[in-house]
Order: structure tokens, then sequence, then C-alpha cells
């Protein structure tokens, strides 16, 4: 029913069918590895639509990645060093990810283009040299911080085991996909896109662009740093390089490989491109590499990304058919 | 008057582009401003609308200050304006493109979007509503939900228009309105725009097309140099000396 969007999924079917795979794998298999991997998936899944929901203004937020290493950290010393219980510093470590982002992002979003790649790529190497090189017994320095336990029981249930931590974190990714793709199907979307496409014609008729920017760029870092706190309390050990550059570059491509433009692309990349990264963990570091020539061939021939391949077959199938219909080739309209 | 220019200058490092420029503009009339290239009229629409800032003096709009507010909020009191380089969201179809400039009558914030509220879907409504009404008030109709970017011209220059229409603004500034069309459209546009001043919209516009100007300005300004040499109705304007010179240049005595 929304205007922006007359060809694509609807997105209550969208979220219906997410919903409904996150929900059905346990019955599927209860098995440690994949139950991991779905975890992996799903976690992944809050970073990348929460960086597409930034991508989706113009802006490539390189250090989306640190604001999950604040809601991380921020979790986990709350827990480890003031006993504070899981439940609220969830919502909390993903609070202190967004109130750091107001400073951060007034800042940042006041260049774009490559100078706002290359701000926020610099924060994200001192956030990354903070946590690594500065109060070490504090943040645990090269060693990292270890110790940090599970989530502790709520109405109940305990979350020591596999099966209850890869719900909970269905749960959180749910909420977060319903958000999301609500908002990129409302007004507030199609504003994102059209900022993107000619960011002075939006001001001039009268939305204020840079609030407009800040506010995505928020919402992205309190969803990154609900995604980080999980990690932290999932891993159960932190390390600096968990939010350096390489992980970034990880987050970059499989949001691009599924497509930026639809709120879908995150969704298509990142279950196929961890699926991928599991099947080259043998490779270790030189899985970038692949990661990089998949990039660059996506870049090549789906520009778009794998989610638009659908619709870009589906016209030139109609091409192909009204051709044939019509031997003359007169390009008559419709 | 709805908007008063005074002592109006903007540099760029050592070329003075507009130079100590008073004008007004009355409420329900069509405005001229023209001048040969690189007069400044382009710059002095972008000093009006907020996208580059004011070297010295002021721009009132319904006596209230505007200069120095972000384009957004001029727009929010009323000011809307065209580009010259007809600027569109080329991937939007034409209804979402007028969309974006009737977002002033929708509910602001993310709550209402999130949650979907009845005033929130009400607003859209009546915001699609008047989009619609609006499209097929500039011919553009049948092609509603065509994708901008594939539009003709004539049709891209008419949306243009409509997106800075649809903010509901008092005054709307447009930028070569009638260049690439043909002597029909020409026409066409014309006679939108003084459709526009029957309905009490205000009209500033910079044009090249001379007779196009005279025909249907109640009043214009002629800029040279940055600096206003002329001001007054189409008549008075054709036959002051100052402007005939600067357009066509003064023969030399004896030469």
């Amino acid at each position: 029913m929304e205007p922006s969007k007359a060809e694509a999924l609807s997105p209550t079917v969208g979220i219906a069918v997410i919903a409904l795979a996150a929900g059905a794998l346990p019955l599927v298999t209860r098995d440690s590895y994949y139950l991991d991997v779905a975890t992996t998936i799903l976690m992944n899944l809050t970073l990348t639509m929460s960086f597409r929901l930034q991508v989706s203004t113009g802006q490539i937020n390189m250090a989306h990645i640190s604001f999950m290493g604040i809601g991380a950290y921020a979790s986990a010393l709350l827990v480890t060093r003031l006993g504070w219980s899981f439940w609220a510093t969830l919502w909390i470590g993903a609070l202190v990810a967004a109130l750091l982002a107001v400073p951060i992002g007034s800042v940042a979003l006041r260049v774009s283009g490559p100078y706002y790649f290359l701000i926020t790529f610099a924060f994200s190497e001192v956030v990354r040299l903070f946590f690594n090189n500065f109060f070490e017994g504090l943040f645990g320095g090269p060693s990292g911080l270890v110790g940090i336990p599970k989530p502790g029981r709520l109405l109940g249930l305990t979350f020591d085991g596999k099966l209850a931590l890869y719900w909970l974190m269905a749960v959180l990714c749910v909420i977060v996909v319903v958000t999301l793709v609500r908002l990129d199907y409302s007004r507030f979307g199609l504003t994102a896109g059209a900022i993107r496409q000619a960011d002075l014609v939006v001001e001039t008729l009268g939305v204020n662009v840079f609030r407009f920017k800040l506010t995505t760029f928020v919402l992205g870092s309190f969803v990154a740093g609900l995604a980080g706190v999980f990690f932290a309390h999932y891993r159960q050990v932190l390390h600096s390089s968990d939010f350096g550059l390489e992980p970034m570059v990880l987050l970059v491509v499989f949001t691009v490989i599924g497509g930026t433009g639809s709120v879908w692309g995150p969704v298509v990349g990142t279950i196929l491109m961890t699926i991928a990264s599991e099947l080259l963990r043998e490779l270790h570091h030189y899985e970038i590499l692949v990661f990089g020539a998949v990039l660059i061939l996506t870049m090549l021939f789906a520009p778009e990304g794998l989610v638009a391949l659908p619709g870009a077959a589906r016209r030139l199938l109609r091409r192909l058919r009204g051709r044939a219909a019509e031997p003359a080739g007169v390009g008559l309209a419709p | 008057m709805l908007l008063e220019l005074s002592s109006v200058s903007r540099r760029f490092g050592g070329l003075l582009a507009v130079a100590d420029l008073s004008m007004t503009v009355e409420p329900g009339t069509i405005h001229g401003l023209i001048g040969p290239n690189g007069a400044g009229k382009s710059t002095v629409f972008n000093l009006i609308t907020g996208v580059i800032p004011l070297t010295a003096g002021e721009i009132l709009f319904k006596r209230a200050r505007i200069s120095g507010l972000r384009p957004s909020e001029i727009c929010r009191r009323g000011v809307a304006r065209t580009f010259q380089a007809t600027a569109l969201f080329r991937e939007y179809t034409v209804l979402q493109n007028v969309l974006i400039g009737a977002h002033l009558l929708a509910a602001p914030g993310l709550a209402p979007a999130l949650f979907r509220s009845r005033s929130y879907r009400e607003r859209e409504r009546q915001a699609r509503g008047r989009g619609r009404a609006l499209l097929e008030s500039l011919g553009l109709g049948a092609v509603a939900s065509q994708v901008a970017g594939q539009l003709p011209h004539r049709d891209q220059k008419a949306l243009a228009l409509a997106m800075a229409l649809a903010t509901g603004a008092e005054l709307v500034i447009l930028d070569e309105p009638l260049a690439g069309l043909t002597a029909q459209e020409r026409a066409e546009t014309t006679g939108v725009l003084r459709r526009l001043r029957e309905q009490g919209t205000t009209v500033l516009l910079v044009e090249h097309d001379m007779k196009a100007v005279m025909g249907v300005c109640d009043t214009v300004t002629v800029l040279d140099h940055g600096v206003r040499i002329a001001g007054g109705t189409p008549r008075e304007i054709q036959t002051n000396p100052a402007v005939i010179e600067a357009y066509l240049g003064v023969e030399e005595p004896g030469a």
C-alpha cells in the first residue's frame, strides 16, 4: 500500500518469512554447531540492517562496528564490575552506543561522501585503539576482556544453552527487522532514499537533512549496540579486534552483496555470506580475499546487489517475450 | 511586501557576485529577475533559499528575517524553489517525488511512521490526494506512476514545479522554468504561472527568454555584474537605457 515500494515484496510477507524461518530452525536441527551459525546469522542481520539504514541516506558509516563494540564493552563492564543484570544492560548498552552516536554523528555528518567515509573510519580506529591500549585493567588490553557471564535468569527461563541464546537473538532480531522494515516502507524510508538521490533538493523542500541523517545514525548505532551486548554475553570474551577494520569490511561486503537499494538486500546478503564464511573457515584470514573478489564481481555484474537480480531477470524475460510477440520490434508502448 | 532583500552582498573570493542588492517582491505578483549571463541571478536565488550564506545584508520574508536559516526552515516559512538543472529524485515515481514535497503535511518523527497511527495514515492519505490533484492540474496525472528519470524534459520541468508547490509555499522561486521548452510548451507554462498568480501564489523567476518575461511578469528587476541596474514594469524596463546598454552594449560616439 505504501507508495515507496510498488514492485517490491510486501513488508508483512517478508517479516513473516523471516520470523517463521527463525522460529522453525530449532525444529529442523538442535545441533550446537548449526545453532551457532544461525545465531551468528541473526546477529549479523541486526548489524547489516542497521548499517543499511544509514546507507539508505547515502552515508557509508565505517564506524558502525565501533558502536557494536561500545555496546558490548559497556554491558560487559556493567555486568562484571557492578554486577548489574544482563536484562538491564542489554538496553543500557545499546543506549550508551546511541548517546555516544549523538556527538560523533553531529561532527561526522557535517561532511559527506569520501570525507564522511574517512572521518568515520578514523573514529573506528580511535575506538579500537582505545579498547586495546587504554585502561588495561578495565578493557583487558590486547589479551581481551574475559569472564563475561551469560545472560542470567529471566521469568524462570535460563540462558545457559545454545538453544536458549538462539531464541533470545531471534526475538531481538525480529524486533529489529520489524522496526527497520516498517520504517523503510514508510515516509521515513521514502525520504531517506530521496536524500541519497539529491540531498540538496530534499533540504529545499523543507526537510532538515542533517537532523534526518543524525536520526538514522543514532538509531543505527542503538541497534548495533544491541547486537554488541548480545555478542559480549554470547562469546563471553571481547577483543578490540572484534570491532576493527576486518569485521567492518565484512559488514560492508555482506550488505552490498545483498544490495543496499532494498531493505531486503542485507537479509539475502547476510544469510548467504555468513554461510559462505562458515564454509570458507579453513581459509582463515584469506577468506577476506575471496569476499573481496565476490564484492568486485557483484559490483561489476549486479551493482544493485543479489536482491535486484530477480527483478532484472523478469524485465529481461519480459523484453525477450515482447520481442517474440512483435517480430517487427517496433517499440510500442504497452 | 512579501519578500525584501536589503543591501544583500555575496562575495566568492575576489569576485563580488551580488553587490548591495535591494529589491522587493509584492504578494500575488509574478516577478522576473533578468540580466546577462553571470549577472548573479542564480546566486540571488541561492541566497534567498539559504543554499549559500550571505556575505552582508539581510533578507526578510513576511517581515521576518530568513537569511541565516537552514534551507529547510526557509521552506517551512513558505519559500520553495526549483533548480536550473532540473533536480528530481530520478529513481522515484512522479507521485513519490511530489510526496517528498508534500511532507510538511505529514506527521513528523519516527514513532508515527513506525506504529502507523491513525493520524499518520490519515495525513499520508491527504498528502497523496493533494499530490495527485497537483499532478492533474499540471498535466502530469497520466504519468503519476512513471519513474521520474524517464520523463520527457517538459514533464520533468512541470514535476519540479509540482514538487515546489506541494510544500504549500506562498512564494515559489523558479530558475529558468522555460529553458529548453518548445514555443507551445512555453505558452502552457506561462499559462500555469498566471493561474498560480490568480490562486494567490507569488512567483519569482529567472528567465532568459525576454519576450516571455515581458509577457508574463508584473514587475522585473535587472541585474548586471551583481548590481541592480533597473527595476519596474516590463514597459519601463524595455525603454530603460541602462538595460539596453547591459544587453546590447552602446556604441561609442564617433566610433
